[in-house]
C-alpha cells in the first residue's frame, strides 16, 4: 500500500487579524497543518502500519510549508514532497487538485489518497472531489470510520447530514476525512531529530509537465466584509428583585427558558 | 581555584537550531493540550494520572536526552531544558516528577552505569515503562549530603542496605531507586557509593506521600531500608564514587530545575498579562497603571535573563565544558526570579490571586520549592562564591 496524504498549511484561526481596510494582517499568523488533514495523516499512518505500507505527504505551498511536511514526517510519514512554483500563488482549489493529481501520477504506485474534507482557511471543500476527478478515481467523502483497507478494497462509514452510510470501494480511491475520525498522534521527539536534517524535494510545474496556462482560471477575493459588530448588551436597572424578575421575563421571551 | 567561564570567552549565538525550535513547539502543543487542562486536578487530587505518563512515553519524552539504543530520543541539553520549561508552564507537578525521573533517577545510569545496568534499568525508564527515582537526602543530611548515614555492607555477592531517606520524588511509584549509602565509613565522603535498588526489593518500605505546600501531584516519599539485599552488580560505577557522582548529577539537575522555574514563572507572567489587560479599576485596565505594568516588565526581564543563564549552562554541558558554576547561577537566579514573578502575579490578581479558583496561587506554591530542592539558594551561593574566593575557612 502506498498512501498519499495531501496536507495544506493554513493560518491558525485565532492568529488571523483583519486590518481596518479589511485586508489580512499577515504578521503574527501562526501556520499550522489544516485540522482535517491531521486526521487524514493519522488514518493513513495507522493503515500503513497495519498493511506494511508507505505514506507520502504532499503539500502545495510556499517554502515555509515544509514546516507542516516535517511535522507529518515526525508523526511517521515516510516521504514528503513540496510543490512550489511562482505561478501557483493564486491557484484555486481546482487548479491545485490538477497539480497534485499530476504529482500523484508521477509517483506512480499510489493506491489511496487521504485528504481533509476541507481546509479551515478557504473552506471550499472542493479539493478532494476535484482531485478524484483529475485522477479518474472514485471518491469517498466525509469519511468518519475506516473499517477495512487492503491493497484492493476499502470499507468506510460516511457521515452524511442525517445518515451514516457504509460504503465499499475498490482501490485506487480518494477519501476525505472528517473531524474525530481518529486521535492524531504527536510528532515523535526522536523522529524530530532525524526529520530536521531530512531534505524535502521541491517539485515545480515543469517537473510535473504542466504549465500555468493549463490550470484554468484563478479566484480572486473581490471584497471582504467583516461580520457585523456584536450589539451591546442591555443592563437592567432597579433593585435586585426587579432585575431578576425582568431577567426571567426576557429569558422566557427569548425562549431560553 | 575554579575559573568562571566568563561570557567574553563564550561563543554567542542565540538562535535555536531548527531541531530545537521544532522540539520546543511540539512539547508546547503537547503540554497545552494534555497537561495544562489537568493541572488543577493533579494539584487537588495529589496524583498524576497514569495516562499522562503513557502519553508522554508515546511522544518520546520520558527518555528525551538518552541515547536511542536505550530507548531515548538523544536530544541535546538545550532541547531537554526547553522541554522541561514547556512542561512546567503547563503543570508544575508533572514537571517535577518528570525532571526527577530524567535528571536524577535515570541520568546517573546513563553517565556511570555499565552496559548491563543501562539495558536493565535505563532502557525501561527511558522508554517510559516506569518512573525512576534518586535517593540522596536523609532526615539528617540535606544540603550536607556528605553526612549520609544510610549504610551498605558487602555480604558475599550482595550489598545489604540499612537506613532511611527523606523527600525522595517518585520513590513509591518508581521502578528503581538509586540510593547513596556509606560503604566505607573510614573514608568520609570518599566512602559513599550509589546502589541501584529495584522496586519491590524486600526490606525497602515507603511512608505515605508527603503533604506538601505545592507540587502536590508529584509524590514525595520517605524510605526505610531494613536489610535490603541487592546483587553486587547493582553498584553504580566504582565503590566510593557516590559523592562525586551525585555532585555531577546535581549539576545537570540544576539546569532542569532552573528550566522548571522559568516555565512556572512564564505561566504566572502570561496569566498576569491577560488579567492586567482585562481587569478594570477606576475606569481603566489595571495594566495601564505603572504599579502593575512595572511588575510585568520586571517579570519579563528577569525570566528572560534566567532563560539565558539556564540555556548557557545547558550549552556548556552540550559542549562538554565545565558548567558547575553556571548551573548553580542559573538555578539560583531562575528559582528566585520565578518566585518573584509568581508572588507578583498574585499581587496583580488581588483577592482572586489568593483564591484557588485562579491558577496563580498554585504557581506560587509550586515554584516555592525551587529555591530549596536540588541545592538551596544558600548552598548555591556557597558553590558560586567558593568558585571565586576559594575555601577561606
Amino acid at each position: 500500500m502506498h498512501a498519499v496524504v495531501c496536507v495544506k498549511q493554513v493560518p491558525e484561526q485565532n492568529s488571523v487579524k483583519i486590518n481596518s481596510d479589511t485586508t489580512i494582517d499577515a504578521s503574527g499568523i501562526t501556520p499550522i497543518i489544516n485540522l482535517f488533514d491531521e486526521y487524514a495523516i493519522e488514518e493513513a499512518l495507522q493503515w500503513a502500519e497495519k498493511n506494511d505500507g508507505k505514506v507520502t505527504v504532499i503539500s502545495l505551498g510556499p517554502d515555509d510549508a515544509t514546516d507542516s511536511l516535517k511535522k507529518a514526517l515526525a508523526m511517521g510519514a515516510n516521504e514528503a514532497i513540496l510543490i512550489n512554483d511562482d505561478s501557483l500563488g493564486q491557484v484555486g482549489a481546482q487548479g491545485a487538485a490538477k497539480v497534485v493529481a499530476a504529482a500523484i501520477q508521477k509517483l506512480g504506485d499510489v493506491n489511496i489518497v487521504f485528504c481533509g474534507k476541507q481546509s479551515t482557511d478557504d473552506e471550499t471543500g472542493q479539493f478532494g472531489p476535484a482531485l478524484a476527478r483529475f485522477l479518474g478515481w472514485p471518491q469517498l467523502t466525509y469519511v468518519f470510520k475506516v473499517h477495512e483497507l487492503t491493497d484492493s478494497q476499502i470499507v468506510v462509514d460516511r457521515a452524511l447530514e442525517d445518515t451514516l452510510e457504509t460504503v465499499e470501494a475498490s482501490l485506487p480511491v480518494v477519501i476525505t476525512a472528517v473531524k474525530d475520525l481518529n486521535e492524531p498522534r504527536y510528532p515523535s521527539l526522536l523522529k524530530i531529530r532525524k526529520v530536521s536534517k531530512q531534505p524535502i524535494p521541491t517539485w515545480t510545474l515543469s517537473d510535473l509537465g504542466l504549465s500555468a496556462d493549463s490550470l484554468g482560471g484563478t479566484i480572486n477575493i473581490a471584497k471582504r466584509t467583516p461580520p457585523p459588530p456584536r450589539p451591546s448588551g442591555e443592563i437592567l436597572s432597579g433593585d435586585v428583585q426587579t432585575q431578576v424578575k425582568e431577567l426571567v421575563q426576557k429569558l422566557i421571551e427569548s425562549q431560553i427558558l | 581555584m575554579i575559573v568562571l567561564n566568563t561570557p567574553w570567552r563564550m561563543y554567542m549565538d542565540f538562535q535555536l537550531t531548527e531541531e530545537q525550535q521544532f522540539l520546543r513547539q511540539t512539547v508546547r502543543e503537547f503540554a497545552e493540550k494534555e497537561l495544562a487542562p489537568k493541572a488543577k486536578d493533579v494539584d487537588e487530587s495529589a496524583q498524576i494520572p497514569d495516562s499522562t505518563w503513557q502519553k508522554m512515553a508515546a511522544a518520546g519524552l520520558m527518555g528525551l536526552p538518552f541515547a536511542e539504543e536505550y530507548g531515548g530520543a538523544g536530544v541535546d541539553a538545550i532541547s531537554a531544558a526547553l522541554a522541561v520549561e514547556e512542561i512546567a508552564r503547563a503543570c508544575g507537578s508533572t514537571a517535577l516528577s518528570y525532571a526527577a525521573h530524567v535528571g536524577l533517577g535515570s541520568s546517573p545510569i546513563a553517565m556511570f552505569g555499565t552496559e548491563e545496568q543501562k539495558q536493565r534499568f535505563l532502557r525501561p525508564a527511558a522508554s517510559g515503562e516506569y518512573l525512576a527515582a534518586f535517593g540522596l537526602t536523609e532526615p539528617h543530611a540535606g544540603s550536607d549530603a556528605g553526612s549520609t548515614r544510610t549504610s551498605a555492607r558487602r555480604e558475599g555477592d550482595e550489598w545489604v542496605l540499612n537506613g532511611s531517606k527523606m523527600w525522595i520524588t517518585n520513590a513509591g511509584v518508581a521502578g528503581h531507586i538509586i540510593a547513596t549509602a556509606v560503604t566505607d565509613k573510614s573514608k568520609g565522603k570518599r566512602g559513599i557509593s550509589a546502589i541501584i535498588i529495584p522496586q519491590g526489593t524486600p526490606g525497602m518500605e515507603f511512608g505515605k506521600p508527603e503533604h506538601k505546600m505545592g507540587l502536590r501531584g508529584s509524590q514525595t516519599y520517605a524510605i526505610t531500608f531494613d536489610n535490603v539485599r541487592v546483587p553486587a552488580e547493582n553498584l553504580l560505577g566504582k565503590e566510593g564514587e557516590g559523592f562525586v557522582q551525585f555532585l555531577k548529577v546535581l549539576d545537570g539537575g540544576r539546569i532542569s530545575i532552573g528550566a522548571m522555574a522559568i516555565g512556572l514563572g512564564v505561566a504566572a507572567m502570561e496569566a498576569s498579562i491577560a488579567y492586567a489587560r482585562e481587569r478594570e479599576a477606576f475606569g481603566k485596565p489595571i495594566g495601564a497603571y505603572q504599579s502593575i505594568s512595572n511588575m510585568v516588565a520586571d517579570m519579563a526581564t528577569e525570566l528572560d535573563a534566567a532563560r539565558l543563564l539556564v540555556l548557557r549552562a545547558a550549552w556548556l554541558k552540550d559542549q562538554g565544558k565545565p558548567f558547575t558554576q553556571e548551573a548553580a547561577m542559573a538555578k539560583l537566579f531562575a528559582s528566585e526570579a520565578s518566585e518573584r514573578a509568581c508572588r507578583n502575579a498574585i499581587q496583580i490578581y488581588g483577592g482572586y490571586g489568593y483564591s484557588s479558583e485562579f491558577p496563580v496561587e498554585r504557581y506560587y506554591r509550586d515554584t516555592r520549592l525551587l529555591t530549596i530542592g536540588e541545592g538551596t539558594s544558600e548552598i548555591l551561593r556557597m558553590v558560586i562564591s567558593r568558585g571565586l574566593l576559594g575555601e577561606l575557612a
